[in-house]
């Protein structure tokens, strides 16, 4: 059995008397795209929290590929191979679409550390930004300041920044939030693109997205799993309608 | 090394712990509330302490003085923070240091004027110059025993409120998560004005005691200033309680540390070294409690916000 | 019509930025001819005051403007740079070279410890710990008897081998010198990946996290790197003042270090000098422009300046360069409409 690209082992999380996350245990497996889906204030964003590293676990393990990263921080977890893109759009406002991209690539060079040669000068930079942007079809915005694109354009952006240190675990979270139609079918086609290439562990609303996407989903609720399996396990659970889907 | 001049130089400590606990507790709020680098805070202890001086200098009256100066001082935050320092709420820190570093200028420069620049002295109030026994044998000045009993009043005044009164307990809120009381409906910008008035009141309070104590000059606030911003950092931003334990303690540190320090290194290395170090150390002994704090405890040890 | 020259070509960004600052610095490298002709030797020396302070605002503005850390303790940078000069000689070492090395290390290893401890903390913690270091500095060379303590130490100009700071125009050489060097490593290293990784910094620190880079590392090596530079400063104003005193090191220093810097214009190369040049020319001309309005309060000229100072912050956005950018724009916004 190959190892699982992420494992969740037991994981408990509470804030004072609010419990977050209850001994969740689940597996995202190579090349599959696993959804998590639960009301809101289920807990969804302060997991991806805690596989990220931006919030530390009370008890249980995270591993990464087999290799145990609970007590990693997170640039250490993006070096590992985690990659993130935000609810909340989360890109370098004060620079442009192009040197968002140059930056993001240095950094996965390891190369950001040199204080000779212009940045934004440097063509195998300037090249290797490109190849990211145009993963989502940005390279014919690369020259406009980020503060200027539209909203759609900046969860793309969002994206190819979460993509652009090669990633084998994307944490996406809410990607379409706030996107148009267009902008989603775009964005679900890209993700589409991904599947066996790298992990993907996608938190939406957008059920269409879902379930197109999803190989696997997990249902939460209250920080707790109700329910993990293909998209026709879900929609067919008891547990998971009355909670959740009940209402359509 | 007596008993007497430990018990008195503890005394002291308390003294000037109290008097920074006053100046500490506004500016805390101010930091931790209104997240407000509100530099010109020494200023409103500079001007309860002229105000309280010129009262009494044309009434002859020591308490009248500190009676009347109260209200101005109240007077004088209230204005301030509704002309000016409301505009800059939300603004970048850098240009809330640049602004009340501005207004400390003014202030400085308007008092220059006002009473000239050489320091004006107050005179102890004619009831309070002679010594009270703390123990047999241990004289120590009324007046600075009365300062340390206003300043402890102040503090229950102040726990009090704060743990028991609604107003009190909005302003918990407000430390603790201000966008929530925000949120919750609550006047946020009156509750920030009284706040701000009342904090200036108590830094004019400490600057009025400290009159007869050492000279009343333009820049007198300042040093008391740094030294409340330790006592923040110490006792963790927002918090009133985390103040007072922590003014007590700087207030201790300095005092014993300024007579003491140089005596005991004297006992472990040879007195030229001691001589030479002792007072360097002495006074950078707050700020390495200060440094020592912040390595196992960066937010200080009564943070506000959970 | 076109300018013959225009000041869009150097302002803000880039290329245009570095142009400005470059202008200022062969300004200051002709201005020596200029005051021997006219027969006003003693500007120079405001001319080395503006230079030694645009300088440390130089350093200062790679973590302030460049990387978004409010530190109000860089005075003490430039004070302990002065009291390497003061200390060494007092040990009989008169070598300048001596003293710039010493300068360096001493900095660089006080950046590195101030530094670790404060920039583990961010916000008002951040701004309260570095002004309460740069305060503790001040009061130990205040309690440094030996060293003169509150009253300072005279000194002697250094021995740099064959250059006699004596001159004075060998002296404002000297100043002028290191000048353009921090100018000019300042332009690279703020061009550089790490100076794109640190204004990324300052932009969005989790986003740079996010990256997989550790931010912490960045600002701290902007902060030794700007310490180092505040200490050449003071190395050079000791020289220059022939003397050193606490007072170098007080934390209003610091604040007028701010103030030159968002005079001129924050996270950008020349402002710090512009906004030098500006801050020092109103230290000249307020007591004079008060001594003939009301010539009582002519002493008192500070009052203009703290209302000044806030009406900058409240409404002039990006100092003296921003200005000269908005103007521009709107020059060439009205060229457009007149179809120019």
């Amino acid at each position: 059995m190959a190892t699982s690209v992420l494992e969740l082992r037991n994981l408990c999380k509470s804030f004072g008397a609010l419990t977050a996350t209850k001994d969740l245990s689940f597996t995202v497996e190579p090349g599959e795209i696993h959804a998590l889906i639960g009301p809101n204030g289920a807990g969804k964003t302060t997991l991806i929290q805690q596989i990220y590293g931006a919030v530390q676990p009370d008890s249980g393990q995270v591993l990464l590929n087999g290799r145990e990263i609970t007590a990693l921080g997170v640039p250490e977890r993006v070096r590992a191979g985690i990659g993130r893109s935000f609810q909340i759009s989360n890109v370098l406002m004060d620079f442009t679409v192009l040197e968002n991209g140059i930056i993001a690539e240095q950094a996965r060079l390891g190369q950001s550390f040199g204080f000779l040669y212009p940045a934004f000068d440097d063509p195998d930079l300037i090249a290797g930004a490109q190849k990211i942007l145009a993963r989502v079809g940005l390279d014919d915005r690369a020259n406009r300041r980020v503060g200027d694109l539209a909203h759609g354009e900046r969860r793309m952006l969002e994206l190819a920044l979460a993509l652009a240190t090669a990633p084998n675990l994307l944490l996406l979270d809410e990607p379409m939030a706030g996107a148009g139609s267009e902008e989603s079918q775009r964005m679900t086609n890209i993700i589409d693109q991904f599947r066996g290439q790298i992990a993907i562990l996608l938190i939406e609303h957008d059920m269409d997205a879902v379930f197109r996407l999803a190989d696997r989903i997990t249902v939460l609720v209250e920080g707790a799993s109700i329910a993990t399996g293909t998209a026709d396990d879900i929609s067919n659970n008891d547990l998971v309608k009355t909670a959740y889907l009940g209402s359509e | 090394m007596t008993l007497t001049l430990i018990l008195e130089q503890t005394f002291n400590g308390l003294q000037a712990g109290v008097t920074l606990f006053l100046v500490a507790a506004g500016l805390t709020l101010i930091l931790g509330i209104m997240d407000f680098v509100f530099l010109a805070h020494g200023a409103q202890v500079m001007i309860g302490a002229y105000a309280a001086a010129a009262i009494t200098a044309a009434s002859g009256n020591f308490y009248l003085g500190l009676l009347l100066a109260i209200p101005l001082t109240f007077a004088s935050g209230y204005l301030l923070e509704f002309l000016i320092i409301r505009h800059l709420y939300g603004r970048d820190h850098m240009e809330q240091v640049l602004a009340t570093f501005g207004l400390i200028l003014f202030f400085n420069e308007a008092i220059r004027i006002g009473f000239g620049p050489a320091a004006l002295f107050s005179d102890l109030p004619p009831s309070l110059t002679g010594f009270v026994q703390i123990l047999p044998d241990t004289p120590y000045p009324a007046y600075r025993l009365g300062v340390i009993l206003v300043g402890l009043a102040c503090a229950l005044g102040i726990h009090l409120f704060v743990s028991k009164t609604r107003v009190g307990a909005m302003v918990r809120a407000g430390a603790n998560n201000p966008e929530m009381t925000a949120a919750l409906g609550i006047n946020i910008k009156i509750l920030f004005r009284l706040i701000f008035a009342v904090g200036a009141c108590l830094a004019g309070v400490a600057g009025m005691m400290l009159g007869p104590l050492t000279a009343v000059q333009p820049g007198m606030g300042e040093p008391l200033l740094i030294l409340s911003l330790v006592v923040i950092i110490i006792g963790g931003i927002g918090s009133v309680r985390g103040a007072f334990i922590a003014a007590i303690i700087v207030g201790l540190v300095d005092t014993l540390g300024r007579v003491f320090l140089p005596a005991m290194l004297r006992l472990v290395v040879d007195q030229a070294t001691a001589d030479g170090a002792g007072p360097a150390l002495a006074s950078m002994l707050v700020y390495i409690l200060m440094a020592v704090v912040l390595i196992f405890r960066p937010t200080g040890l009564f943070p506000a916000k959970g | 019509m076109r300018p013959v020259f225009s000041f869009a070509r150097l302002t803000i960004n880039g290329m245009r930025d570095n142009r400005l600052l470059w202008v200022l610095i062969a300004g200051f490298a002709l201005f020596p001819i200029i005051t021997h002709f006219a027969d006003q030797p003693f500007w120079n020396d405001l001319a080395m005051r503006i230079m030694l302070l645009g300088m440390a605002a130089m350093g200062l503005n790679l973590v302030l403007g460049y990387g978004g850390m409010v530190s109000f303790g860089h005075a003490a940078f430039i004070g302990l740079g002065a009291y390497c000069v003061g200390i060494s000689q007092f040990y009989g070492i008169t070598n300048g070279w001596a003293h710039l090395v010493l300068s360096g290390m001493v900095c660089g290893l006080a950046g590195l410890v101030i530094g670790y401890l404060a920039l583990r903390t961010s916000g008002i913690y951040f701004i309260m710990i570095t002004l309460a270091f740069a305060q503790m500095l001040f009061f130990l060379f205040v309690s440094l008897e030996q060293f003169g303590g509150d009253d300072g130490m005279s000194l002697d100009r250094a021995e740099f081998g064959l250059i006699d700071l004596y001159d004075p125009l060998r002296l404002y050489f000297m100043i002028w010198c290191v000048l353009a060097f921090v100018g000019l490593a300042l332009m690279f290293v703020v061009r550089s990946r790490f100076g794109v990784t640190l204004r990324a910094i300052k932009s969005n620190e989790s986003r740079v996290e996010a990256m997989g880079l550790v931010p912490l590392r960045f600002k701290m090596t902007s902060y030794v790197i700007s310490a180092v530079i505040c200490g050449l400063a003071g190395v050079l104003f000791a020289n220059w003042q022939e003397y050193v005193s606490p007072d170098i090191m007080h934390w209003t220093r610091s604040g007028e270090l701010m103030i030159i810097i968002i005079l001129g214009g924050l996270g950008t190369l020349a402002g710090p000098l512009l906004g030098a040049i500006v801050f020092l020319l109103l230290e000249e001309i307020l007591p004079v422009l008060l001594g003939n309005i009301a010539p009582a309060y002519a002493e008192n000229w500070m009052i203009l300046f703290g209302p000044l100072l806030i009406m900058v912050v409240m409404f002039g956005r990006g100092g003296l360069i921003g200005l000269l950018d908005r103007w521009q724009m709107g020059r060439a916004a009205d060229n457009d409409k007149r179809g120019a």
